[in-house]
């Protein structure tokens, strides 16, 4: 039982190490033979090269750390501040019908809107500076958190609610003990979401000017056609929303313990 | 077959007669729980009209009928989660108008939290009444021993079966010292055997905690088995239901009284009268 279990374990280890290996092979092969040219796609070594140049010498004459501490701080600031407003505003709107209807028309107007289509009006209202770029990824974290703590809050079963009712909770404590608990599942996975998208509208808005973060390096580095570092910043990117989700995943295993067991 | 007293009283009820009347042997004491011509009406709808009843402290009622009949309606409105349309549910004198912890509820499906300990479940009302950790711990693990649970205070529900989960359910009511306990078709979804177990069990903590139960269920054999009385619904419309006065030998809480005669002569006068 328990020797078949760690053998499904490896199973799904070793595949999950292979597909990314296979991926890069067939990478390698493709771009050894020359088929396609190294402006359009090059070879990982060339990007690795790319990518080490970049670590000992910076990018644009800033060091990569700075590069990728500002990206950090963009989507650190506004996914904390767009999770933590989403998941108290979704909260109270499952519970509670008149903040609800305060709530619904706004944001079902603006949730429907790609957040990159804001960009010009952002650009208007706050300028090209960090404002603009850390309230684009806070409004679309904060959409999506809202939206699944809300169909958190609502999965509360009656029996739960009138359970703590009947053994004298007050409203908060209902709230507290709960609905927020209640609602834990679907906020975890609102916040591997939200993490993602952060990731991609960050990479958006920094599109939108200024000389630091990941977003800049890829645009700056496809103006020049030098594709290795375009390469190199759009890996770099990847890698961490594969960090970050796996962080969040991991968490998420050990804060919602009772998720599917049952 | 020779039964020394009788152990079966039917009394068939009529809607508003009997109001304040005292019943049986009740005279003298004040009832715990006492429904006034209650009705109830949902989307226009008449669930019941013109019920009245008189439970006594320490008393076990059994609610006994079909599903749609309104027995849990009645314990809806005990809980204070149903307001009455008509009439008046009181509760030790006080009209009942919503929920409280003077009275828990065992629900059928337990309804415990998953994201707490055992211990932390059934101590759920005294964190709510703000009570200090150690009490909360003390207070858990007693009736965590009441309930035959001991030395499960800290795993979680989900690592439970059923019948635990049922009797974390009743610790966690018990340990609000509640004046009445509803229990909901709590042992509905249990096997034959952990359901006779936990029959038991309920009795057995009435015995020591002197408790007042109003148990609703749609099973002949465990309303005898437990009921002091049995209230057979069928249709509440015009307030009038079957009461049986049961008398089974002490200690009640006995799984052999399944097979005493006035037992099954009890559950063949019910079985007739639900079929009739």
């Amino acid at each position: 039982m328990i020797s078949a279990k760690s053998q499904a374990k490896r199973r799904y280890v070793a595949l999950a190490i292979l597909s990314p290996l296979t991926i890069l092979l067939v990478w390698t092969l493709l771009t050894a033979k020359g088929a396609v040219a190294p402006i359009i796609l090059p070879s990982p070594a060339a990007v690795m090269a790319s990518f080490l140049d970049m670590v000992q010498r910076g990018y644009s004459g800033v060091g990569i750390w700075t590069h990728l501490g500002a990206s950090l701080a963009r989507v650190g600031i506004a996914f904390f501040a767009g999770a933590t407003l989403g998941v108290a505003i979704g909260l109270l709107r499952g519970r509670i019908a008149e903040i609800d209807a305060l709530f619904l028309v706004p944001s079902e107007i603006v949730r429907p809107i790609p957040p990159l289509g804001l960009i010009p009006l952002f650009i208007l209202w706050f300028g090209i500076g960090e404002m603009s770029k850390i309230l684009l990824i806070f409004l679309s974290v904060f959409l999506i958190m809202m939206v699944n703590a809300q169909a958190g809050a609502r999965s509360c079963a009656v029996d739960a609610l009138r359970a703590a009712q009947s053994m004298g909770a007050g409203r908060w404590q209902i709230f507290r003990f709960v609905v927020l608990p209640s609602a834990l599942p679907q906020i975890m996975t609102g916040l591997r979401v939200s993490m993602g998208t952060a990731l991609t509208i960050l990479v958006a808005a920094e599109l939108l000017g200024g000389d630091r973060g990941l977003g800049f390096i890829i645009l700056d580095a496809s103006s020049f056609f030098r594709t290795t570092y375009v390469f190199a910043g759009i890996i770099l990117i990847g890698l961490i929303g594969l960090v970050s989700d796996r962080t969040i995943a991991l968490l998420a295993r050990r804060i919602v313990h009772w998720e599917g067991r049952r | 077959m020779s039964i020394a007293a009788p152990v079966i009283t039917l009394v068939s009820r009529e809607g508003s007669e009997r109001g304040d009347k005292p019943m049986d042997s009740s005279a003298s004491v004040r009832p715990i729980l006492k429904f006034e011509q209650v009705g109830f009406q949902y989307d226009g709808r008449a669930i019941m009209r013109d019920v009245s009843f008189a439970i006594r402290p320490g008393e076990l009622v059994a609610v006994l009928g079909p599903s749609g009949c309104g027995k849990t309606t009645i314990l809806n409105m005990v809980a204070g989660f149903l307001q009455p349309t008509e009439g008046a549910a009181i509760i030790d004198g006080q009209e009942i108008t919503g929920p409280g912890p003077d009275r828990g509820v065992v629900f059928q499906a337990a309804a415990l939290y998953d994201w707490m300990t055992v211990a932390d479940n059934i101590s759920f009302s005294l964190r709510c009444a703000g009570r200090p950790k150690a009490e909360r711990r003390r207070v858990a693990e007693e009736m965590a021993a009441l309930v035959n649970l001991t030395g499960f205070e800290d795993a979680y529900p989900y690592q439970l079966s059923g019948g635990m989960r049922q009797r974390v359910g009743l610790a966690r009511v018990l340990a609000a010292k509640p004046k009445v306990m509803l229990m909901d078709e709590p042992f509905s979804a249990l096997d034959v055997q952990t359901r006779e177990a936990l029959q038991e069990e309920v009795l057995r903590i009435r015995d020591r905690t002197g408790c007042t139960i109003l148990f609703v269920t749609h099973s002949i054999d465990e309303a005898v088995f437990l009921g002091d009385r049995i209230f057979l619904l069928t249709d509440l419309t015009d307030g009038a239901y079957d009461e049986f006065a049961i008398d089974l030998p002490s200690p009640r809480a006995n799984g052999e009284n399944r097979l005493h005669p006035a037992f099954i002569r009890l559950r063949e006068t019910i079985y007739r009268k639900m079929r009739h």
